[in-house]
């Protein structure tokens, strides 16, 4: 216990550039994740508009291909893609990338790290929004039909915006899962935040102090902590004003019982 | 309360996006630390490696980041710093381009070399016939020895001795063979990184490691409880890692390589990352191995 | 097509102990989350308020915490501080107490699927609390989240993955994929086999917890 509070082990701290330094590797899984869900919820989009589609020729190779990213561990997926990706891509994806991002992600390796979180999260995200989806009275949509509306526009005017606004509540619950698992990248060597922790703990090689692993992950853990209970509290409150609003809930969406704030809070 | 509340969130909100954003800026590009231009940097052909090297402005090392003192990451900078970093800023220069560093696993570096995503490898990296298969090697440019660490008060004395016991090494290194061949049963505990061996052999999860005496060598440093055993089973005569099949690129870097040592920039380097913190007696200059005689010390199994 | 079928053959011994170990690894880190997931939710539906902010406690840290991050610190910070634990206990350890704090939020919402009323007539026919939740609350919980706990072992199969890849370093299916390929160089085969020991496993549980739900869930 005294090694925990024992204050030798919290000067790396405030000495030199430690502090920033793990912080700098944070901002990387936070901005990795950015770009994670605005691609997922993409993706998410189209797949779920499949699921959906009443051909079975179109919903069912859809649902085979959500199952399999759904069932895989992240880090399996993004290893692989590490290897897999080609190096056209690659480049495409360095070119590609603005240079006002950190140089940690003009890394052309994210590429493999972002298809990966992308196809996982897409998947779930596809779920998410089925779910929304689904939970709209089927009343609305026939009552749409009647009045004429193509399928397309029934989509468009009548589900999916009230759909898809039930389910923000679970997206940014799912942001706070992203977040979590953009530390799985530095498995491929990406300069994020565990990689400079680890980089931290050797540091006593440079002379200067010796920083110990437990309270270096600490730090980190904390930062983790942080940034997520705060989404956690939006997604609560936007939960909770969309009940109000419109009296209804999403279902619980099937599977995602690994998600962070979602539908316990009866109380 | 509600209205105090939601000012909260959106406080909370605007923190994190001030952050990103700050982040992003803040990270200004390298500048540019090769102020010295090299004396003359030759003019290469078009086509060869070296010219599309020049012509991009930057070539792409992969080093190891947590492997004193050859490779480390180092915090206070954000950049690594090694003998390795030094012999990657050495051949960049000669170049007459600016080196960019990627963290090169034992593990990932061949794959990255070969998909193109570095262009080098000096990442404590050994010969073998086998990696010689998918990769070209330059002449050696260092010598290290195969060793074990343990604790100071370990009963471990020989590689015998290593049979049932806990062993941790690198995931890809030479040493997942080797250790299979000399000590059968012993316990072997892969990792990714050896800063990860380091930890373990310090809270007691593992034995001993084994590796390149001067990969332990940074961990003694690192914690004087640990101590080699001074066995220097195994001769590892580093090499860098060049695309198969390119021989103009190799004789490039042989030329750098000699070059280093001719100047007297090899020892200078050497004394400093390693000669300052072992014995006078196991001091070595300049590799004199040859490439040919490097590759016959681990030839292909069949 | 032939190489897909030789790296098979040639590795299977690594892929199947890797495949043991995993299972091994998920199965006792599941009951580890199952015991103290049931502690935690017991604390978070106690009518006592310290109860409940522990409880919430434990699991906002443990929800909010990556994984790989909480094994550093679980395995490199313990060890540091003295205590000898083993990579197995640490990577069960950690799973299932990570895994705990979901299985406590869903155990939350099954109690209160089966309602406060019942607590209530409980305690008040003199049943103390502990008594109340083993016999009448907790079954009934259990059985209304058959579906949610299935779909958290799911999340622990692939959990486990990160287990492996960390300084704990077991041998986990992971683990020995990344041997082979580091062997083989044939990634694309290597890890599809990989695959589908990750789905056999997956797929085994579902088709595990939908019996499991046919036969005792309750539905409300």
């Amino acid at each position: 216990m005294t090694y925990l509070f024992d204050p030798d082990n919290w000067e790396w701290l405030w000495t030199g550039n430690n502090f920033r330094f793990l912080f700098e590797g944070f901002l990387v899984n936070l901005q990795i994740a950015a770009i994670a869900i605005v691609f997922s919820l993409i993706f998410g989009l189209m797949l779920a508009l499949l699921r959906i589609s009443n051909r079975r020729l179109i919903s069912f190779p859809a649902g085979i291909w959500v199952d399999v990213w759904r069932n895989l561990p992240l880090i399996f997926i993004i290893l692989y893609l590490a290897l897999a990706v080609p190096d056209a891509w690659r480049q495409a994806y360095s070119d590609a990338i603005p240079d006002f991002f950190p140089e940690a992600l003009q890394d052309e390796l994210v590429l493999g790290a972002l298809l990966g979180l992308v196809l996982y999260n897409s998947a779930v995200l596809c779920e998410i929004m089925r779910s929304g989806i689904l939970s709209l009275d089927r009343g609305q949509r026939e009552a749409a039909a009647s009045l004429g509306l193509t399928y397309f526009q029934q989509m468009r005017f009548v589900v999916l915006p009230q759909g898809l606004r039930r389910m923000v509540p679970a997206t940014v619950s799912q942001l706070i899962t992203l977040n979590k698992d953009t530390t799985l990248v530095s498995i491929i060597a990406i300069q994020e935040v565990v990689r400079h922790g680890s980089s931290v703990t050797g540091a006593g090689f440079f002379g200067g102090v010796q920083a110990p692993i437990l309270q270096v992950f600490i730090v980190i853990g904390l930062m983790f902590v942080v940034v997520n209970l705060a989404l956690s509290r939006l997604s609560r409150r936007l939960e909770i004003r969309e009940r109000r609003r419109t009296g209804t809930t999403m279902k619980p969406v099937e599977g995602l019982e690994d998600q962070v704030a979602l539908q316990t809070d009866t109380t | 309360m509600e209205r105090g509340r939601r000012w909260h969130l959106i406080a909370i909100a605007m923190l994190v996006l001030a952050a990103l954003v700050l982040g992003a800026c803040g990270d200004d590009d390298d500048d540019d630390d090769g102020g010295e231009e090299a004396a003359q940097v030759e003019e290469f052909q078009s086509g060869t490696t070296m010219a599309e090297l020049q012509d991009a402005g930057e070539i792409t090392i992969g080093v190891k980041y947590d492997v004193p003192p050859f490779g480390l990451n180092n915090p206070q900078t954000g950049e690594p710093e090694g003998f390795d970093v030094d012999l990657g800023n050495y051949i960049a220069e000669r170049l007459g381009v600016e080196a960019q560093f990627r963290e090169a696993t034992s593990d990932n570096r061949i794959p990255l070399l070969v998909d193109g995503t570095i262009d080098l490898i000096l990442s404590t990296m050994t010969i073998t016939e086998e990696r010689d298969l998918e990769i070209d090697f330059s002449e050696p440019y260092y010598i290290a020895n195969g060793d074990v660490l343990v604790p100071a008060d370990s009963d471990i004395q020989t590689l015998d001795d290593l049979n049932g016991r806990r062993v941790c090494t690198a995931l890809g290194s030479t040493y997942q063979e080797t250790v299979e061949k000399e000590a059968p049963d012993a316990d072997l505990k892969l990792i990714d990184r050896y800063s990860e061996c380091l930890e373990l052999i310090q809270n007691g999860s593992v034995d001993a490691v084994t590796t390149d005496d001067v990969i332990l060598t940074g961990m003694v440093i690192q914690d004087d409880s640990l101590e080699i055993l001074g066995l220097e089973y195994t001769t590892e005569p580093y090499g860098a890692g060049i695309p198969d099949g390119d021989t103009e690129f190799k004789q490039f870097v042989d030329e750098s390589i000699a070059e280093f040592i001719d100047s007297g920039t090899w020892q200078e380097r050497y004394d400093e990352w390693v000669g300052q913190y072992i014995p006078e007696e196991q001091q070595q200059g300049p590799p004199t191995m040859t490439l040919e005689e490097a590759l016959k010390l681990f030839p292909l199994e069949k | 097509m032939s190489e897909l079928w030789e790296v098979l053959t040639e590795h299977l011994p690594e892929f199947s102990s890797g495949l043991w170990v995993t299972f091994r690894l998920v199965a006792i880190a599941f009951v580890v989350a199952m015991v103290v997931g049931t502690l935690i939710a017991a604390l978070r539906v106690a009518p006592v308020r310290w109860l409940n902010r522990i409880g919430g406690v434990y699991v906002e840290t443990f929800r909010n915490l990556p994984l790989l991050v909480l094994l550093f610190i679980a395995f490199a910070g313990l060890r540091r501080a003295g205590v000898p634990i083993s990579p197995w206990v640490a990577g069960t350890a950690s799973l299932g107490l990570y895994t705990a704090a979901y299985i406590a939020e869903a155990l939350r919402s099954g109690v209160f699927a089966v309602g406060r009323g019942q607590i209530d007539a409980a305690l008040s026919l003199g049943l103390s609390y502990p008594k109340t939740m083993r016999r009448i609350i907790l079954p009934q919980a259990f059985r209304t989240v058959i579906p949610a706990l299935g779909s958290l072992v799911i999340a622990m199969i692939k959990n486990s993955a990160i287990v492996g890849a960390s300084l704990v370093a077991l041998p986990d299916l992971l683990k020995e994929t990344r041997q082979v390929q580091a062997e083989t160089a044939q990634p694309d085969e290597v890890y599809f086999w990989g695959a589908v020991g990750y789905l056999l496993l997956t797929v085994t549980a579902t088709i595990a917890f939908r019996y499991l739900e046919r036969r005792f869930a309750i539905r409300r």
